[in-house]
C-alpha cells in the first residue's frame, strides 16, 4: 500500500470549503455567501457568486447553488424522520422538521453512513430542553419527547447492530434441575442486542398506541411514571418488552456479568418484604417466559458453577 | 495503453438496484433478474436484517457494490476504515466490481450525503488521480467511477467532464460507470450536447451503464430516480451501447419505488430498445410541479437507507 501523503490541492480545498459553507447555511445560499465562513475563503458575497459558479442559460449561479442547499436539509431531515417516526407523528411534521433542522446545524453528519445520522438527536433534545424552573409544563413535555427519542434510537440501534440469530440461546431445560446452591452462582450471558432502559414516562406502550393509531391527536399523552423496557431482537425483528422494576434490576445485574445470586439480591432490594415469598415464584415464571422468547440469554457464554 | 474491454469484467446483463421494499419479494419469488447492485453504505456496517437478506441474495445473483461516500474528490483525507470495510464486504459477497462517483460529499470532516461536483481543473485532476491510486491499492482491484449529475459548474473549470474522465481513467486504469441519465441531466443543466459527451469518453473503460428517471423543473433537470426512463435517455443509451459494444446495465429507482415487477419491466425495455423496436408503454417526461428554485423543488439523488422492522 502506498503510504506517502497525497499532494494537497489548495484551490480545490478553498472552493469546497466555500461551497459547503454556502449550501449548508441555515438562512440559504445568499446569506451563506455573505457569511463570514464563506467570505474568509472566497470574498464573493451574494453579489458576485458568478465569479465562482457559472450560470446556465436558465438559472443564475445562486439558483443553481440553491438546488444543493435545499436538498441538503430536505434529504437529511427526511432521513432523521425515518429514524424517529413516532416522535415525528407526535410532534407533527413541521415541529419535528424544525427540530431536525436545528439538530443538523448543531450536529452535522460526520460519518460515511446515514445509519448514525440520528445518534446525537437525544443529546440535542436534552441540550435544548426548556428550563423546568421557568417553564415546567414545557420541560415535562420535552422529557416525554426525549424519552420517546431514547426508545426509538434504541430500536434503531438494535435493528442493525449485533444480534443473536447465529448464537444458540439458553433454553429453560438448560437450567431446570440446577440445585439452588449452584443456581445462585450461575452467570447468564445476555446477547449484545439486549438493551435495558429506565425511562421517566411509559413510552413503550405509548409508542405502540401511536403506531397503531390512525390519528395521533386522539392518543392521550402519558403521565410521568418511571417505566422499564427491554429491547432485543429475534429473527432480525426488534422485540420490545415492558418490565417491572424488580425484573429490570435483576436483568441489569445479569447483563453486567453478575451472578444470579447478586441479581436476586438487587431484585429483592426493590420488593417489599411481604412480597418476597411470591418473588421466588415469580422469578421462575420470568425465566420461563424469557427463555421462551429467545431474546434474553445466550447458551454460549453462560457459566454454570 | 492497451486495455481489455470493460477491464475484463463480464457483461452481467440487465440488473436492478436492490432496495429494502423488494427484499421479501426477491427472497420469496427469486425473480429472473440478471444481477443486483447494492448501495455499499447500507450494508458495510450491517449486522442485522439488511446483511442477512444480502447474504441470501448473494447466493443466487451476481452482486455489484455502488457507494456514495468515498468522496474521491474531497480534500479531506481518505477514510481508510471505510475502505477496509468496503474491501471486506466486496470479498464476502463476491462483488463483481465496486463503484462510486466522481464527486465530493463533504469537507472539514462533514458529510453532506450529497454528490457534489468538483471544479474540472488540472489541480483537481491530479488530486483525484492520486487518490484513486491509493484507493485501488487498498482495494487491490480497479475501482469504477460514475459520472454524477450536477447542477453547478465552476468558473475555474478548464476542461469538460468527458476530458476529465478520459484523462482520469487513462492515468489510473480505473473503470467508468456511465450513467446515461446523468449525462442527459447534466447536459440540460450545463447546456452541452449529451451525444458529444458519450462519443468522447473512452468506451473500452466503460464497465457499466446506469439508467434512471429524472424530474423536469423546466429551468433545469433533477436526478430524482423516481420516474421511468425517458425516450431521449433511451436513445442515448442505444448510442452508448453501440459505442461500447454493450455492458452491464442497471436501472436505479430510489423514490416512489414501484412494485418489483414494474421495476423489472422497466429495465427489460432496454432489450426492445436495443433491438430498435421502440418502447412500449408510456414514455413521458413529467414536468415537476415545483416551487421556484429558491423555495425548494425536489431533491436530487434520493437517500436510501434501511427501514427498521419492529414488532
Amino acid at each position: 500500500m502506498k503510504s506517502e501523503p497525497i499532494e494537497t490541492a489548495p484551490e480545490l480545498d478553498r472552493v469546497q470549503r466555500w461551497m459547503q459553507a454556502v449550501i449548508t447555511h441555515p438562512d440559504g445560499v445568499l446569506s451563506g455567501a455573505d457569511g463570514e465562513a464563506a467570505r474568509e475563503l472566497i470574498d464573493a458575497g451574494r453579489g458576485n457568486l458568478e465569479s465562482v459558479v457559472t450560470r446556465s442559460r436558465a438559472l443564475r449561479a445562486a439558483d443553481r447553488l440553491a438546488i444543493y442547499a435545499n436538498a441538503y436539509y430536505a434529504r437529511l431531515i427526511e432521513c432523521i424522520g425515518d429514524v424517529f417516526p413516532v416522535l415525528k407523528r407526535v410532534l407533527g411534521d413541521d415541529v419535528f422538521d424544525s427540530f431536525a433542522f436545528d439538530y443538523l446545524q448543531a450536529y452535522p453528519s460526520k460519518r460515511y453512513t446515514l445509519n448514525y445520522l440520528g445518534d446525537s438527536f437525544v443529546d440535542f433534545l436534552r441540550e435544548t430542553r426548556p428550563d423546568p424552573e421557568e417553564e415546567k409544563d414545557e420541560a415535562d413535555w420535552a422529557d416525554l419527547l426525549i424519552n420517546l427519542a431514547i426508545l426509538e434510537w434504541s430500536i434503531y440501534e438494535v435493528f442493525d447492530g449485533p444480534g443473536n440469530e447465529k448464537t444458540a440461546m439458553l433454553e429453560e431445560r438448560d437450567v431446570v434441575g440446577v440445585e439452588a446452591s449452584a443456581w445462585v452462582q450461575i452467570r447468564l450471558q445476555t446477547p449484545p442486542c439486549l438493551k435495558l432502559l429506565e425511562l421517566a414516562y411509559p413510552v413503550n406502550p405509548f409508542y405502540t398506541t401511536v403506531r397503531a393509531s390512525q390519528d395521533e391527536l386522539e392518543v392521550g399523552y402519558p403521565d410521568t411514571v418511571t417505566s422499564y423496557v427491554a429491547i432485543s431482537r429475534r429473527d432480525y425483528i426488534v422485540r420490545r418488552y415492558d418490565l417491572s422494576r424488580p425484573q429490570y434490576e435483576l436483568l441489569k445485574v445479569l447483563q453486567a456479568g453478575g451472578t444470579m445470586g447478586e441479581a436476586l439480591e438487587a431484585c429483592m432490594d426493590v420488593v417489599p418484604d411481604d412480597e418476597l415469598d411470591q418473588l421466588l415464584v415469580d422469578v421462575q415464571q420470568w425465566f420461563s417466559n424469557w427463555t421462551a422468547e429467545r431474546c434474553f440469554f445466550q447458551a454460549v457464554g453462560t457459566k454454570k458453577p | 495503453m492497451k486495455v481489455s474491454k470493460r477491464l475484463g469484467h463480464p457483461n452481467l446483463g440487465l440488473g436492478l438496484g436492490l432496495r429494502t421494499p423488494h427484499f421479501e419479494y426477491i427472497l420469496e419469488h427469486r425473480p429472473p433478474v440478471d444481477w443486483f447492485e447494492i448501495i455499499s453504505e447500507n450494508f458495510i456496517d450491517s449486522q442485522g436484517r439488511p446483511r442477512h437478506v444480502l447474504d441470501q441474495i448473494a447466493e443466487h445473483y451476481p452482486l455489484v457494490m455502488h457507494g456514495v461516500s468515498l468522496s474521491i474528490g474531497s480534500t479531506d483525507v481518505l477514510n481508510f476504515d471505510y475502505l477496509k470495510k468496503l474491501k471486506t464486504l466486496a470479498q464476502e459477497i463476491d462483488a463483481k466490481w465496486v463503484s462510486d462517483h466522481l464527486c465530493w460529499t463533504g469537507v472539514a470532516g462533514q458529510n453532506s450525503h450529497d454528490l457534489l461536483p468538483i471544479p474540472l481543473t488540472e489541480e483537481s485532476l491530479a488530486h483525484v488521480i492520486a487518490r484513486i491510486d491509493v484507493v485501488q491499492d487498498v482495494m487491490e482491484r480497479a475501482f469504477v467511477f460514475e459520472n454524477p449529475s450536477s447542477y453547478v459548474g465552476f468558473t475555474g473549470s478548464t476542461m469538460s467532464e468527458w476530458e476529465f474522465l478520459s484523462r482520469m481513467t487513462e492515468a489510473t486504469g480505473c473503470g467508468l460507470l456511465l450513467d446515461v441519465n446523468n449525462v442527459y441531466v447534466s447536459a440540460r443543466n450545463h447546456d452541452f450536447d449529451p451525444e458529444e459527451y458519450i462519443r468522447a469518453i473512452p468506451h473500452d473503460r466503460v464497465v457499466q451503464f446506469h439508467l434512471a428517471g429524472h424530474t423536469d423543473c423546466t429551468t433545469h433537470l433533477i436526478d430524482t430516480h423516481d420516474h421511468p426512463v425517458i425516450a431521449e435517455v433511451w436513445a442515448l443509451y442505444r448510442l452508448a451501447h453501440e459505442l461500447t459494444g454493450g455492458v452491464s446495465t442497471l436501472l436505479e429507482w430510489d423514490a416512489n419505488i414501484p412494485p418489483f415487477e414494474e421495476l423489472h419491466a422497466e429495465v427489460l425495455k432496454s432489450k426492445k430498445y436495443l433491438q430498435g423496436e421502440g418502447v412500449q408503454g408510456p414514455v413521458v417526461e413529467e414536468a415537476c410541479e415545483c416551487a421556484p428554485v429558491e423555495e425548494g423543488c425536489v431533491s436530487p439523488h434520493p437517500l436510501h437507507h434501511s427501514v427498521v422492522e419492529v414488532e
